[in-house]
C-alpha cells in the first residue's frame, strides 16, 4: 500500500469514525431543540385553548369528557404533562391502511371556571428514520465527497511531488555497484524528498567507489601473484632437469609444482574475472559464433572423444559484436561446462539461432541450489579439478554485455542459454 | 644465437638462463631499463626476452628502441598483465609474441625456437634430431626419410619435444601447449598418455628408437637412451 493511499485511508476511516458520532450527536441535538420548540408551541395552544375556555365557555366544537377518577386522583394540581406518543392515522390513499405517526403531545390538568379540564394538544413529529435517514444520507454525501476530493488531491500530489520520488526509486532498483557512473536522482524541493536524495547519493557513491578499490586491489593483488608463482613454478621445473633428484623427491617436488599450478590457475581466472569486471576488454569487434564455436569444438575434441559424448549442432551464421577474448571465453567454458557435467556417451546439443545460444547437455541433476550456480566457487561436482568458476565468467561476461542468462533441467538434461538481444 | 632477456626479477631472470644456456644460445641479462637500453645500443642480438613492467621505465619504450636500432631483432614479450591493451600495442610496435607469467620454461623455451625459425630461416628449415626432420612450415615429419603421418597433436607434441629436447617436460606443461592454458579438465593427462603412446607406435614402425622417456609419472623426456 502506497503511503498517501495508507495515510488517506487512515484519514478517511477517521472521518467515517467522527461524521458516524456527529450524526448521532446531531440527531440528539436536533431533537431536544425541535422538542422544545414543539413544546413551547404545544403550550402556546394550550393557553389560546384555556383562554378560551375561561372566556367563551362552553366550547361547542369539543367534546368534553368527564375526567376519570384516577386521573383525578394522580393530578390534583394544575400539572402539564409532555410526551411523544404515536397515533395511528389511515393512509389517504390506500383503504384501510394505516400508519403510525409519532406526536409530541402535552397534557395539561387545568381548573378552569371551577371544573377540572383535561387539555392535550399535540403535533407531529418528524419520524425517528427519517431523521436517521436524513442524517446518514448527507454523512454519506460528505465521505463520498471528501473521499473525491482526496482522490484528486492525491493523483495531484501524485503527480508533482512524489513522481521524482517514483522516478529515483526505479533508478535505485537499476542501480548497480558496477556501474561506472554515479547515480542521477532527480531533484525535489521537499525537504525530506532533498534529504533522502542526498543521503542516497552519498551511499551510492561510497559503494561505487569501495567496490572500484576492491576490484583494484584484487586485480592487483593477483598481478603481484604472478611473478612469485611464475619464480616458484620455474626454479621447479628446472630442479627437476637435475639428475640427482631421487624418485621420491620427484614424487614431493611434482606435489609441490601441482599445488603452485593450481594456484597459479586460480590466480590466473580471478584476474580474468576482475577484468571482465573492470570493463578492461572494450575492443568490440564482429564474431562469427558458428566459427568460434567449430574452433573450440575441435580443441575439446579429445575430451569429447574420450567421454563418447555425441554432439549436435544447429548454428546460424549471424555474428554478434562484442569482444573477441570475451566470446571465447563464454564458448570455451561453455563448452567445457557441459563436458565436464556430462555422462558417459551423453550428449551435447550447441543451438544459435542469431538470438539465443543454448547449450543443452545431459547429466546427473544437480546437487545443490540452480541459483548458486553462476555464482564463484559453488562446484556442481566434486571434480577435483573444477576450480568452480567457469560458470561465473559465463555470467560476468554476459552481465558486461548486457545478455540474459538462464539455466534449466528437464528431463535429465541442463540448459544453460544466453540471450544476445535485451 | 644471442638473445638478451630483461627482467627485473633476478631470481626468474637466472632460472630462464640456467634452462636456455644447455641450448645453442649465449644469454646476457639485464635487470633494468637503464641497462636494457645501454646493452642494446652496444650490442645486436637476435632475440630479445623483454619484461615490459621494469622498475625505471616501461618495457613498451624499449620496444621502440629494438625496432629502430635492429629490426631484424625477435622480441618475445613476457608481461605478469596479459591484458590486451598491452598485449596489442606490444604487438602493434612489432613484438613477436607475448608470453604472460606464470609460464612453463619449456614454453618459452619453445616459442623462442620458433621465433628464431621465423626470424631466421623464414621458417624454412628443418629440425633433426637423429633420424627425425621436422618441417615447421610444411607441418611434415619424416623418419629415416619416410613419411609419417602424425595428427595435429602428435605433431604438436613431437615438435614441443624436439624443441625441448633431453628436458623433463611435466605433463601440465605439455597439456598447456597442446590445448591452451584456459583448459581445466581433469581427463587432460590421460589423453598426453594416448597421443604419446600413438606417437610411439608410429615412431618405432619407421624404425625410430623409442626417445620418450616416462620420468616418475611426473612427466616425460625426449632424449636418447
Amino acid at each position: 500500500m502506497k503511503l498517501i493511499e495508507k495515510t488517506s485511508r487512515t484519514y478517511l476511516i477517521l472521518s467515517a469514525i467522527i461524521f458516524m458520532l456527529s450524526g448521532v450527536m446531531l440527531y440528539f441535538v436536533l431533537t431536544t431543540v425541535m422538542n422544545n420548540r414543539l413544546d413551547k408551541k404545544l403550550l402556546y395552544n394550550k393557553e389560546v385553548i384555556a383562554k378560551h375556555f375561561k372566556y367563551e365557555y362552553p366550547l361547542t366544537i369539543f367534546e368534553a369528557g368527564e375526567l376519570t377518577e384516577s386521573e383525578n386522583k394522580m393530578y390534583p394540581k394544575d400539572t402539564i404533562v409532555y410526551k411523544d406518543t404515536l397515533i395511528s392515522h389511515a393512509i389517504d390513499d390506500i383503504e384501510g391502511a394505516e400508519e403510525y405517526e409519532k406526536y409530541r403531545q402535552l397534557t395539561a390538568y387545568e381548573t378552569l371556571q371551577g371544573k377540572r379540564y383535561k387539555i392535550i394538544t399535540r403535533n407531529s413529529l418528524v419520524r425517528n428514520q427519517d431523521f436517521v435517514l436524513i442524517i446518514t444520507l448527507s454523512t454519506i454525501v460528505i465521505i463520498l465527497l471528501l473521499l473525491t476530493g482526496l482522490w484528486i488531491l492525491n493523483t495531484q500530489i501524485a503527480k508533482n511531488i512524489w513522481k521524482p520520488f517514483y522516478k529515483n526509486l526505479d533508478r535505485l532498483k537499476n542501480f548497480s555497484i558496477q556501474d561506472q557512473n554515479p547515480i542521477q536522482l532527480e531533484p525535489s524541493n521537499v525537504d525530506e524528498f532533498k534529504e533522502l536524495n542526498s543521503s542516497l547519493k552519498n551511499l551510492t557513491n561510497k559503494l561505487q567507489s569501495d567496490f572500484n578499490s576492491l576490484k583494484e586491489f584484487s586485480e592487483n593483488a593477483s598481478h603481484e601473484m604472478q611473478t612469485p608463482l611464475a619464480i616458484m613454478q620455474s626454479k621447479i621445473e628446472l630442479l627437476l632437469q637435475s639428475t640427482t633428484v631421487t624418485k621420491e623427491q620427484s614424487e614431493q617436488l611434482q606435489s609441490i609444482y601441482q599445488a603452485g599450478q593450481r594456484l597459479s590457475k586460480l590466480n590466473k581466472t580471478l584476474l580474468l574475472l576482475a577484468k571482465v569486471e573492470n570493463r578492461q576488454f572494450s575492443v568490440q569487434e564482429e564474431i562469427s559464433l558458428k566459427e568460434l564455436i567449430e574452433r573450440q569444438l575441435e580443441n575439446y575434441e579429445d575430451f569429447i572423444i574420450n567421454k563418447k559424448l555425441k554432439v549436435t549442432t544447429h548454428l546460424s551464421d549471424t555474428r554478434i559484436t562484442t569482444n573477441a577474448i570475451l566470446a571465447d571465453t563464454l564458448i570455451s567454458n561453455l563448452l567445457s561446462n557441459a563436458i565436464k557435467h556430462n555422462i558417459e556417451k551423453g550428449t551435447i546439443d550447441i543451438m544459435y539461432d542469431g538470438e539465443k545460444l543454448l547449450f543443452s547437455n545431459t547429466g546427473s541433476i544437480l546437487e545443490q541450489d540452480p541459483e548458486n550456480l553462476f555464482n564463484r566457487f559453488k562446484k556442481a561436482s566434486t571434480l577435483k579439478d573444477s576450480l568452480g568458476l567457469g560458470l561465473a565468467i559465463v555470467k560476468k561476461i554476459a552481465d558486461v554485455n548486457n545478455w540474459s542468462i538462464a539455466y534449466s533441467y528437464e528431463s535429465k538434461v541442463h540448459k544453460i542459454s544466453v540471450l544476445f538481444k535485451t | 644465437m644471442k638473445i638478451l632477456i630483461v627482467e627485473d626479477e633476478i631470481e626468474l631472470l637466472e632460472t630462464i638462463v640456467s634452462y636456455l644456456k644447455n641450448e645453442d644460445f649465449i644469454c646476457e641479462k639485464a635487470t633494468t631499463f637503464f641497462e636494457a637500453e645501454d646493452k642494446l645500443i652496444s650490442f645486436k642480438y637476435d632475440i630479445i626476452l623483454l619484461d615490459i613492467t621494469l622498475p625505471d621505465g616501461n618495457g613498451i619504450d624499449l620496444l621502440k628502441l629494438i625496432k629502430e636500432e635492429s629490426p631484424t631483432t625477435g622480441v618475445l614479450i613476457v608481461s605478469a598483465k596479459d591484458s590486451l591493451d598491452d598485449k596489442l600495442t606490444g604487438l602493434d610496435l612489432g613484438a613477436d609474441d607475448y608470453i604472460t607469467k606464470p609460464f612453463h620454461l619449456a614454453e618459452l623455451n619453445s616459442r623462442i625456437n620458433s621465433l628464431i625459425r621465423r626470424r631466421k630461416f623464414e621458417g624454412d628449415e628443418t629440425i633433426q634430431f637423429n633420424e627425425i626432420k621436422i618441417n615447421p612450415t610444411s607441418k611434415t615429419v619424416t623418419v629415416n626419410d619416410k613419411p609419417i603421418e602424425l595428427t595435429k597433436k602428435e605433431y604438436n607434441l613431437l615438435l614441443y619435444f624436439v624443441t625441448n629436447k633431453n628436458k623433463v617436460l611435466t605433463k601440465e606443461s605439455i597439456a598447456e601447449h597442446l590445448w591452451g592454458d584456459n583448459i581445466e579438465m581433469a581427463d587432460s593427462f590421460d589423453f598426453i598418455y594416448t597421443h604419446m603412446g600413438n606417437l610411439r607406435k608410429k615412431m618405432k614402425k619407421l624404425g625410430a628408437p623409442n626417445y620418450l622417456q616416462t620420468m616418475y609419472g611426473l612427466g616425460y623426456k625426449f632424449a636418447e637412451k
